[in-house]
């Protein structure tokens, strides 16, 4: 039988425990980190044929490193990888949440979105069109009101679904920004183990904000050099 | 009138025109909304002590130290 | 183009505003809605206000902690009673006297020893798992972070040092959330000064034998001198120590989530989750813990206690406490509290022979009977138990959380000289007034 991995983030107070117990049924095994101290909770998910092995990321508003938490969500996504990644986005606060989406869009994650609370969103007022949300940012987006199980069924689908599609998905920024990420694209791509091992876009935007543990990275891969006229 | 945010009176919508410090403080603001440009508006605040600002329509704690460093333009009423 | 000409000088800030340009783009396709006047608004109006904030966070805080002492107690009682007829039922079908003794006073007296402690566990993190689930933790956080600011903490110290009145395990690991490394560290360094609900039953056991009509004021005394000290070591170690001395104060920036109307799903899950987290790493070493205490003072087999190995260790170190006024057995006791705090009151009971599921009252009128303490050096007992080297566990995960063998040690060993010294002044000052 085919297995996936799956990994839930999103930011703290979104629901994403309830998630987690609503797909694995609440059956976790915990464990640590690799040469990390935070716990790691994973568990087990079969749907439509597929098992899903469901891991729970830090909750966190982003992926910059600042802290424990986040490094351990980045770095687990750059490294291992994971089939499918589920953003869980609190829908009745949506400007704060798409910013990790973004984030998790750099880092070109194979995404699927749960809009989670969309009971509080209607109750607020909050008229968001689902499917207009889902084209723009190029990928599945699935309401769903975690405390009562709504949209759990929708949600597995979603993800098998995305899991044999593969990533698409992409947010393009403002055209000079755009042709920086290319420009430094290729020449990070001349160090073919280099973007084998990392997304060559989501290495260009650290680059560009200069962020330190991307700037170590190039400088072990002798990279610096070329890159500093681009850098300026 | 250009004021720090600290001082910015409570319920009032104000405006970010400039964030000081080191490079982490800034992009970390910055990541919550705190840009150049941005409406954000003081909700509980004090003579000292951590502020409760509106920013991105979310709610932040911030320090003193951090309330300082954010210049924002308020206009009288 | 280069990066600074296209972005400028600081192009992270560039790139958020430019995240925040197309979000702003892609809300404006397919959002509509204006921010109402929430519940979430008003709920802030008191909570956060100059003058309820306070009152309101003391309020909770004081439910919280009735609710986990006073609700499970009989539950408690129950286990504990369970545990002790099991025993007395176990060792009545045994024949050979050895295992009959090892299966009740070490096996069922060891899992009754753990286990009495899963109901103030859960509770505990029942109650906290609802303040964080309704959002109001972070808004705590906000209140405190006032008055923890002038000691070097800050208003995200507050939760792992609320939660080390559980247990300081899951207390030191909550200072993940902490951003900044310094305050992380000083956060986990006072965070075993912080009396944890395994020193509740020595307190109680001390305190009622005798300190008699003071014994509830003795154990509240405790919990004030836990605080305290947890505020002044950090004082001092921010004052004292250049590492946290160094660089500047972290800045404090705290998002809060909205409040959300806990669901008993998610609230019964996080309490689960962080209780069987504390019953792995706690309760199979308290367990075993309880077991080697019964194989020392029970060997050699058919040894009178006071010929036993465990009061040749006493012995051994008597008189590193003869100065604190605790005999052999307080020796012991201490020493094997170190495994985990709720062993002292066992090793009590197992010291009268009375077994580890001994009723407390029986175990209290051997210590009265004995002279094992004065109400004086019974006091400096209870502070010192507060005070010294948190339990195997939390080195543990103190070790794991600060991946330093050095800041591990640093705790470890401030710990045992400030509990020595504040008990040695409450024997000296104490002796001095005449009491005693």
């Amino acid at each position: 039988m085919k297995e996936i991995e799956v990994a839930l983030i999103g930011n703290p107070n979104v629901g994403k425990s309830l998630i987690f117990n609503n797909l694995t049924g609440g059956r976790a095994h915990v464990g640590n980190w690799p040469g990390k101290t935070v716990e790691k909770k994973e568990g087990r998910c079969i749907h439509k044929g597929v098992t899903m092995r469901i891991i729970d990321l830090p909750g966190v508003y982003s992926l910059t490193a600042a802290s424990i938490d986040e490094l351990i969500a980045r770095n687990y996504i750059v490294e291992e990888r994971p089939d499918v990644v589920v953003d869980i986005v609190d829908a009745s606060n949506l400007e704060r949440n798409l910013y990790l989406t973004l984030q998790l869009l750099e880092l070109e994650a194979n995404l699927v979105i749960a809009l989670n609370k969309s009971d509080i969103a209607e109750g607020l007022g909050y008229e968001i069109d689902v499917k207009g949300l889902s084209e723009l940012l190029g990928v599945p987006v699935v309401p769903t009101i975690a405390t009562v199980k709504v949209g759990m069924e929708e949600l597995k689908d979603a993800i098998v679904e995305a899991s044999k599609r593969g990533v698409k998905a992409r947010v393009r920024y403002r055209e000079d920004i755009e042709e920086l990420i290319e420009r430094i694209g290729n020449i990070l791509k001349r160090d073919e183990n280099l973007t084998k091992k990392y997304p060559a876009r989501w290495l260009a935007i650290k680059i560009i904000e200069g962020d330190k543990e991307v700037m170590r990275l190039i400088e072990e891969r002798g990279l610096m050099g070329e890159l500093r006229e681009v850098i300026g | 009138m250009r004021i720090p945010l600290g001082l910015a009176p409570e319920n009032r919508m104000v405006r970010v025109v400039e964030v000081r410090g080191g490079r982490g403080l800034i992009r970390r603001l910055s990541e919550l909304g705190f840009l150049k440009g941005e409406w954000v508006r003081v909700l509980k605040s004090g003579p000292s002590g951590p502020a409760l600002v509106e920013v991105k329509g979310s709610r932040v704690a911030l320090g003193r130290g951090v309330l300082m460093r954010i210049i924002v333009e308020c206009v009288p009423p | 183009m280069s990066v600074r000409e296209v972005l400028g000088e600081e192009p992270e800030v560039a790139m958020a505003e430019e995240r925040y340009r197309v979000i702003g783009e892609i809300l404006s396709k397919v959002f509509r809605g204006a921010r109402p006047l929430t519940l979430s608004d008003l709920l802030d109006e008191a909570f956060l206000n100059r003058y309820l904030g306070i009152p309101i966070f003391l309020t909770l805080w004081w439910a919280l902690f009735r609710f986990t002492f006073d609700v499970s107690a009989p539950l408690s009682d129950l286990i504990d009673i369970i545990f002790s007829r099991l025993g007395e039922f176990a060792s009545s079908i045994i024949g050979n006297e050895w295992w009959s003794a090892f299966v009740s006073d070490a096996i069922c007296g060891g899992l009754g020893g753990v286990l009495v402690f899963i109901p103030p566990i859960f509770f505990l993190f029942f109650g906290l798992a609802l303040l964080e689930d309704s959002g109001y933790l972070a808004r705590a956080a906000f209140v405190v972070d006032k008055i923890l600011r002038p000691f070097g903490l800050q208003g995200r110290s507050f939760i792992p040092l609320l939660l080390g009145f559980g247990c300081n395990i899951p207390g030191v690991m909550a200072t993940r959330t902490i951003p900044s490394e310094r305050d992380r560290i000083l956060t986990i360094c006072v965070n075993p000064l912080i009396t944890c609900s395994a020193r509740l039953p020595v307190y109680v056991l001390i305190a009622g034998a005798v300190l008699g009509a003071y014994a509830s004021m003795a154990v509240f005394t405790m919990y004030l001198l836990s605080i305290v000290l947890a505020l002044l070591m950090a004082l001092i170690f921010k004052a004292l120590i250049p590492y946290f001395r160094r660089g500047r104060r972290a800045p404090f920036i705290l998002e809060l989530p909205n409040y959300a109307r806990p669901t008993l799903r998610s609230t019964l899950t996080h309490m689960y989750e962080r209780g069987i987290l504390f019953l792995r790493k706690a309760g199979t070493i308290i367990f075993l813990g309880i077991i080697v205490v019964w194989l020392l003072s029970s060997h050699p087999w058919g040894a009178p206690l006071d010929q036993s190995y465990i009061a040749t260790l006493g012995r051994w170190l008597e008189p590193l406490f003869r100065p604190l006024g605790f005999d052999w057995r307080g020796a012991v006791a201490l020493f094997f509290g170190f495994i985990a705090k709720e062993i002292v009151v066992g090793t009590f009971a197992v010291f009268f022979g009375l077994g580890e599921e001994a009723e407390i009252e029986e175990v209290q009128r051997s210590i009265v009977e004995l002279g094992v303490f004065t109400p004086l050096t019974g006091f400096a007992f209870m502070a010192f138990t507060l005070l010294y080297i948190p339990c195997l566990a939390t080195v543990g995960i103190i070790y794991r959380e600060t991946n330093s063998i050095k800041w591990t040690l640093f705790t470890v060993i401030y710990g045992l000289i400030l509990a020595y010294l504040i008990a040695l002044l409450i024997v000296v000052i104490g002796g001095l007034m005449g009491l005693g």
